[in-house]
């Protein structure tokens, strides 16, 4: 976890942040396909199912994915499906 | 986190839930990954022991957070 | 090109001050000799003699000796070489002797028996300040101050390649992490300034540094000999004439190429022969890919935000080649571009990239001008005259043609530019059953506006291959090509 820092000189006009930020969101989530990812630790999906009926109500598509292990980031597969799929992605239950 | 990172590059709009004992991990994690703050949202631990209604209820409590993080909600609403 | 230098820093800058007076001994442990002069030490300490050790404060034993593992004493003493015995007077060196000289080391400290057990010399060993896994250190400790730039931290997570593309820096391929001391080596490689401002860049109108031209240059990967090339090149793509704002924003393909003259070319290793428009040679990958990357990251041209290519070409990473000046029969492009003879420069010019042209059967200059001349009609579109400007880069076996037959570049270009005077039948919209062309023309137009080609000679010995490379508009509505002679090369 610990490993050392790389220090660089930023090659832009500086004008955007430095740090990485998450992209823009959209207003609400009626008419979006939004996925739910279960990291597949127990209880996860029962959460899941909640918030996937709560989602729905609420006019959005839900569709469900599931990683294969939650020690490891997902594979390049699932990443690739969801984002062809996915406006938003509601990634849980970590504990 | 780096599901996040991943999906956030990818241009989809990502958000993660984790119980409150993730906080110190993931803001570590995230800052590691180069985000000065990430859109995560935090329920009471602890999850594995808990009922079917005590979880959905938990979901219940959520919605309004995980709404924020993925949307431009004000989780108060 | 100055060289890297560490030690040419004060006490004072690093606040460390050596004795204004009286001996000093620098050594380090892991010196044979110094370990070989460590019992004359603790004599010299007695006498008032200031040790410092470079790696290790408790060599050696029982002495008492001043740390320098910082390397701010050895750096402000300009040592070299360990051990380094200095005599010091009122804060001035007068005498210094480098490695173990019985004979100096006693003339200079006045003990007249001192190292009676040792032999007469023994040389010494590299200061702890030339070791290669510290140079970085030094070098940033020593300079570093020049930089302004913000510093980004890429977090310990994070891969380095992944980091830098995730930042928007790179145009699709890796780059090179621009750290503080790689941007300090490759400043090296001119004497200009760090904050000195070297041009104002398209499309944002973003003031350049030398600092932040060598950032880019460092992330496209270029060596600190390279960067006056591409100093020159950034400001001759960001003069008004070049239009580099209109290049960018166009739909069309066309960007911003390097023709590197004179002996520059030689010496830092851009390729003219074999291969000379395509891969292999760092020069011609990096420099041409440096000038685009300031463009993308100090300018904010990028590709789907002002940069509006319909399709784009593969030069648009980066084009740089060198003509061939030192085995072609003509007087070079540059020459005829009011850069007196050897001295070196850069033309950017708007290219698409080339296009192979082969003739490998005429043996006049009549028939391979006429070859030429049907190839280079097709820039842009073969019914449009005229409009888009063009480079024409001759193969060796192509020129050796016109050469052999007396023809010298004046004269080719002439026979090129009557060969491209084309008749208003041709050009007409609808001639040919083509709806594309000139509206209504008149007489005969020529293919290029004056000047709009340029003739350059490169390529490998073997091959009756020329290439055009298709530019964009020229003149003012478009983009002139534009020389500059490079300074410091």
């Amino acid at each position: 976890m610990v490993s050392p820092v790389t220090v660089v000189l930023d090659p832009t006009d500086e004008s955007r942040p430095a740090a990485r930020t998450v992209g823009p969101r959209p207003d609400d989530l009626a008419g979006r396909t939004v996925g739910l990812l279960d990291i597949a630790k127990p209880r996860g999906d029962v959460f899941l199912d909640r918030l996937a009926d709560l989602l729905t109500e609420r006019g959005a598509t839900v569709r469900r994915y599931a990683k294969p292990t939650f020690t490891k980031p997902m594979p390049t597969d699932l990443r690739a499906e969801i984002t062809a799929q996915c406006d938003v992605v509601i990634e849980a239950l970590a504990d | 986190m780096h599901d996040l990172a991943a999906l956030e590059a990818d241009g989809v709009t990502a958000t993660f839930v984790a119980s409150s004992e993730f906080v110190t991990a993931t803001d570590a994690q995230a800052r590691a990954l180069g985000f000065a703050s990430v859109p995560a949202v935090y329920v009471a631990h602890p999850i594995q022991d808990r009922t079917d209604p005590e979880m959905a209820a938990l979901a219940d409590e959520a919605l309004p957070r995980v709404l924020a993080a993925v949307t431009g909600a004000s989780p108060a609403g | 090109m100055r060289p890297v230098t560490t030690t040419a820093t004060t006490a004072a800058s690093t606040g460390v001050e050596p004795p204004a007076d009286g001996l000093v001994v620098v050594v380090k442990q892991d010196c044979p000799t110094c370990q070989l002069v460590a019992p004359v030490l603790g004599e010299l300490v007695d006498r008032g003699a200031t040790v410092y050790s470079q790696d290790d404060p408790a060599f050696p034993p029982g002495v008492e000796v001043r740390d320098d593992t910082a390397l701010d004493a050895s750096v402000a003493l300009g040592i070299d070489v360990v051990p380094t015995l200095l005599r010091r007077e009122g804060g001035r060196e007068t005498a210094r002797a480098e490695g173990w000289d019985r004979a100096t080391w006693r003339e200079l400290s006045g003990v007249a028996d001192l190292g009676a057990d040792l032999p007469d010399w023994k040389p010494g060993c590299g200061s702890r300040t030339h070791d290669p896994a510290v140079a970085d250190a030094m070098l940033v400790r020593a300079r570093g101050h020049e930089l302004t730039a913000r510093r980004v931290e890429l977090a310990g997570l994070e891969d380095e390649a992944e980091a830098l593309y995730d930042r928007g820096w790179t145009d699709g391929l890796p780059v090179v992490a621009p750290t503080p001391p790689r941007v300090l080596r490759m400043l090296a490689g001119t004497t200009r300034a760090p904050d000195e401002v070297v041009a104002v860049v398209p499309p944002n109108l973003v003031p350049a540094t030398v600092e932040k031209v060598a950032i880019n240059a460092v992330l496209a990967g270029c060596r600190p000999e390279y960067l006056p090339v591409v100093l020159a090149a950034v400001e001759a793509v960001c003069a008004e004439e070049f239009n580099a704002h209109g290049l960018l924003a166009t739909t069309w393909g066309a960007a911003p190429a390097v023709l590197v003259h004179g002996p520059v070319a030689r010496r830092i290793g851009v390729n003219s022969g074999g291969n000379a428009l395509g891969q292999g040679t760092r020069a011609n990958s990096t420099i041409g890919r440096a000038v685009q990357l300031v463009i993308r990251n100090v300018g904010g041209g990028r590709p789907g935000e002002v940069d509006r290519a319909t399709l784009g070409q593969p030069g648009k990473v980066g084009l740089c080649f060198a003509e061939d000046e030192e085995s072609s029969p003509w007087e070079p492009l540059s020459v005829g571009r009011g850069v007196p003879a050897g001295t070196s420069a850069v033309t950017v010019f708007a290219t698409e990239g080339p296009r192979g042209v082969v003739d490998q059967i005429s043996r006049t200059p009549e028939s391979l001008a006429r070859s030429l001349a049907v190839a280079l009609r097709g820039v842009g579109h073969p019914k449009l005259a005229p409009g888009f400007d063009a480079m024409l880069v001759l193969s060796p076996e192509h020129v050796a043609v016109f050469a052999e037959a007396g023809w010298d570049r004046a004269r080719f270009t002439a026979a090129l530019a009557e060969l491209l005077l084309l008749p208003p039948e041709e050009l007409a919209r609808g001639a040919d059953g083509i709806e594309e062309g000139v509206p209504e023309p008149t007489r005969p137009r020529p293919k290029f506006r004056p000047d709009g080609l340029l003739v350059a000679v490169a390529g490998g010995g073997a091959g009756k291959f020329s290439a055009v490379l298709g530019g964009w508009v020229g003149g003012p509505g478009g983009s002139s090509p534009v020389t500059r002679v490079i300074e410091e090369a």
